[in-house]
């Protein structure tokens, strides 16, 4: 934008702080903003926090600077600048859909999850088929213990994306906490057709078996979740399951790793005594059989099974 | 190693499935479901996913929609096989929306005899296409004996009869459908809008009553219960009426219009007129345009509107009714003065004729 000529063809002119304050030109600011995208995605985060304070001195209701400010102060660990910058992005645009989405990830970080809840309320008025927001919903009242509230904004989700596996998981956590464990079966099954590598429904479905006394099931998909992420309370509960197949070596093993990972792990220390102590009177013994515990009768691959006798010993 | 497809593994007998194994160098020792698993897991880490690339059947739905009929039915054509009636159905949808219909009704005979129930649907439509809407429902009956309770046959058969001027049994249809799925809302409401639309006020008052019942929040039900009351002639009720869905959605232009109509129609000349002038704002619609350059006059001339809005597909018919004569006997109630924008109170130019 440029000043306005002056009647008898002079310019009008504004003193040097005014114009930078009042007639900011679209080039330097979109160039200050694009400095500020560059710099924060090579990694240098204070240059782009400087690229940013020269686009908002430009322009200080520009929300798409604050909601950038506010995802760099996120990555740096800073969550009340972050939470600030946020605010400061709905001041300038109430109606920004990053902005409430941004400001919701900020309050989960800080722990403050009804008012985080509030904001995915308050998102989903201005967009009722953001998936990504009624998900994040739903795990927000999970958080908060109402399991049926996390269902209903799942199902939402769900309704909009039928193919969504994290939708399907958080479900069938939520139908787990509510006791219904073949409906979370079912959820863990579609989360995992979905997306056969999805980390949490293959732990969610090995703490399911663990719980329903299935450990040879548990121990199976303990060992498929491990492949993607290590995880001491991951295998801290394949020690468990286990113990529960009376495998004493490769509980103790399972214990002594989660204890790398996590030294305080104290439910861990425990059971690595008990896992010791077991060792001493039994130790089962599976060799490749990754299956061992979950002996099917009628099975061709159970029928040729060298370890049969032992399997069916185990499996419940 | 050329690797196995994911059907393959799927549906590998144990010593197919032990085959592959031993070919892909994986253990084949555990139970089946494992060793399936396995598998599996080695084909999807190994497979290299091919980019998505449109077939011709995509191509031609495509040209459907986008509105190349003709061409279309070329590229359907190249793809109809000896047993599947998929394409026919697709080359029919074509022909109809290239308008020739007589064509349209032989493609979906041609998938209905390969066994494809729903081409009995499209037959249906094709037949209300060409406005033979007792044949229509015939067809959506003859589906319906074979998919009882099918939703969509049901919301179709129900829509014919409405369009072919059999709106009470339109509304009996959506009623015992609305009683047997509870879980779907909108139904009485589309019953009660069938019955608006075949001129019985009364029964439509009754079923969107029932409708607002179930659903308190639904304005739709709620403006056209309004507009159902004034053709029944209860013009006070209808202003209640129409009060309630403004109170749900202040912006619902459709009711602040048909408001100011009614308003008219008892002489609250100026009530109307604001809130008519309110809907012009919130929606550019002709109809609310001709409601307003009627009312710009009616300070000095008194003239009822022509028409009123007509909300989406299922809206009520009104223009005509509405436009009835102003009752002579009801009195206009009073109103407290109210200060209103200047944009409001402006006075638009002269009034076109009628």
């Amino acid at each position: 934008m440029r000043p306005s000529p002056e009647a008898g063809g002079g310019r009008l002119t504004f003193p040097p702080d005014q114009t930078r304050r009042f007639l900011p030109s679209v080039d330097r600011l979109e160039a200050a903003m694009h400095a500020a995208r560059n710099a924060f995605e090579r990694g240098n985060a204070d240059g782009a926090l400087g690229q940013l304070a020269v686009a908002l001195k430009l322009k200080p209701q520009y929300d798409a600077a604050w909601i950038l400010r506010g995802r760099i102060l996120r990555k740096t660990g800073d969550r009340e600048g972050a939470l600030d910058s946020f605010a400061q992005a709905l001041k300038a645009n109430g109606e920004s859909k990053e902005g409430w989405m941004g400001l919701a990830s900020v309050l989960h970080d800080l722990g403050r999850t009804q008012e985080e809840a509030e904001a995915y309320d308050r998102m989903l008025a201005l967009d009722p088929r953001s998936v990504e927001a009624w998900i994040d919903k739903g795990a927000v009242l999970h958080e908060l213990k109402d399991y049926r509230g996390a269902i209903a904004c799942n199902e939402k989700a769900l309704s909009l994306r039928p193919e969504s596996a994290a939708a399907w998981n958080n479900k069938g956590a939520a139908l787990l906490r509510l006791g219904d464990a073949p409906g979370a079966a079912r959820c863990f099954d579609e989360a995992l057709h979905f997306d056969p590598d999805f980390f949490d429904a293959m732990a969610n479905r090995m703490y399911l078996y663990e719980q329903q006394g299935r450990h040879g099931e548990a121990v199976l998909w303990a060992d498929r979740a491990l492949r993607i992420r290590e995880a001491a309370w991951l295998w801290y509960a394949k020690g468990l399951a286990h113990l529960g197949l009376l495998e004493s070596t490769l509980a103790v093993r399972s214990f002594e790793r989660a204890l790398t990972i996590d030294p305080n792990l104290a439910e861990a220390k425990a059971a690595l005594g008990r896992a010791r102590e077991m060792r001493e009177k039994v130790d089962f013994y599976r060799g490749v059989y990754e299956c061992f515990g979950t002996h099917l009768v009628g099975d061709p691959g159970c029928a040729e099974c060298e370890i049969r006798p032992r399997c069916q010993e185990v499996t419940p | 190693m050329s690797l196995p497809s994911f059907a393959e593994v799927e549906h590998a007998e144990w010593p197919a499935l032990k085959q592959m194994c031993e070919s892909l160098g994986l253990n084949p020792k555990g139970r089946s479901a494992v060793v399936r698993m396995r598998v599996l897991d080695h084909v999807r880490r190994h497979i290299r996913a091919e980019p998505w690339r449109a077939k011709r059947e995509h191509i031609a739905a495509l040209l459907t929609r986008l509105g190349f009929p003709e061409v279309s039915q070329a590229v359907w054509e190249s793809t109809i096989q000896l047993d599947a009636p998929a394409p026919w159905l697709g080359l029919g949808q074509a022909q109809l929306a290239g308008g020739s219909v007589v064509e349209a009704t032989r493609s979906f005979d041609r998938a209905a005899r390969m066994g494809d129930a729903d081409a009995l649907l499209h037959r249906a439509g094709v037949l209300a296409a060409a406005g033979e809407y007792e044949r229509a429902v015939r067809a959506c009956e003859s589906y319906l004996t074979t998919h009882a309770g099918d939703l969509r046959a049901l919301a179709m058969q129900a829509e014919f009869l409405a369009r072919a001027g059999f709106g009470e049994e339109a509304a009996r249809v959506f009623r015992s459908t609305a009683e047997s799925r509870r879980e779907i809302p909108g139904l009485l409401r589309a019953g009660g809008t069938a019955l608006l639309r075949a001129g019985r006020p009364e029964a439509a008052v009754n079923m969107l009553t029932e409708a607002i019942r179930v659903e308190p929040t639904d304005v739709e039900s709620r403006i056209n219960r309004g507009a159902a009351l004034v053709l029944a002639g209860r013009t006070q009720e209808a202003i209640a009426a129409f009060r309630e869905a403004l109170k749900i959605d202040p912006h619902r232009a459709e009711a602040l219009n048909d408001l100011g109509v009614v308003q008219l129609q008892v002489g609250q000349a100026k009530g109307a007129a604001g809130n008519i002038r309110r809907a012009a704002k919130l929606a550019d619609s002709p109809r609310i345009m001709l409601n307003l350059a009627s009312v710009g006059g009616s300070d000095r001339r008194r003239r009822a509107p022509k028409r009123t809005t007509r909300k989406k597909a299922e809206s009520v018919r009104t223009e005509a009714e509405v436009a009835t004569k102003p009752s002579p006997t009801t009195k206009p109630r009073k109103r407290r003065s109210r200060k209103t924008s200047p944009a409001e109170t402006s006075k638009p130019s002269e009034p076109s004729p009628p």
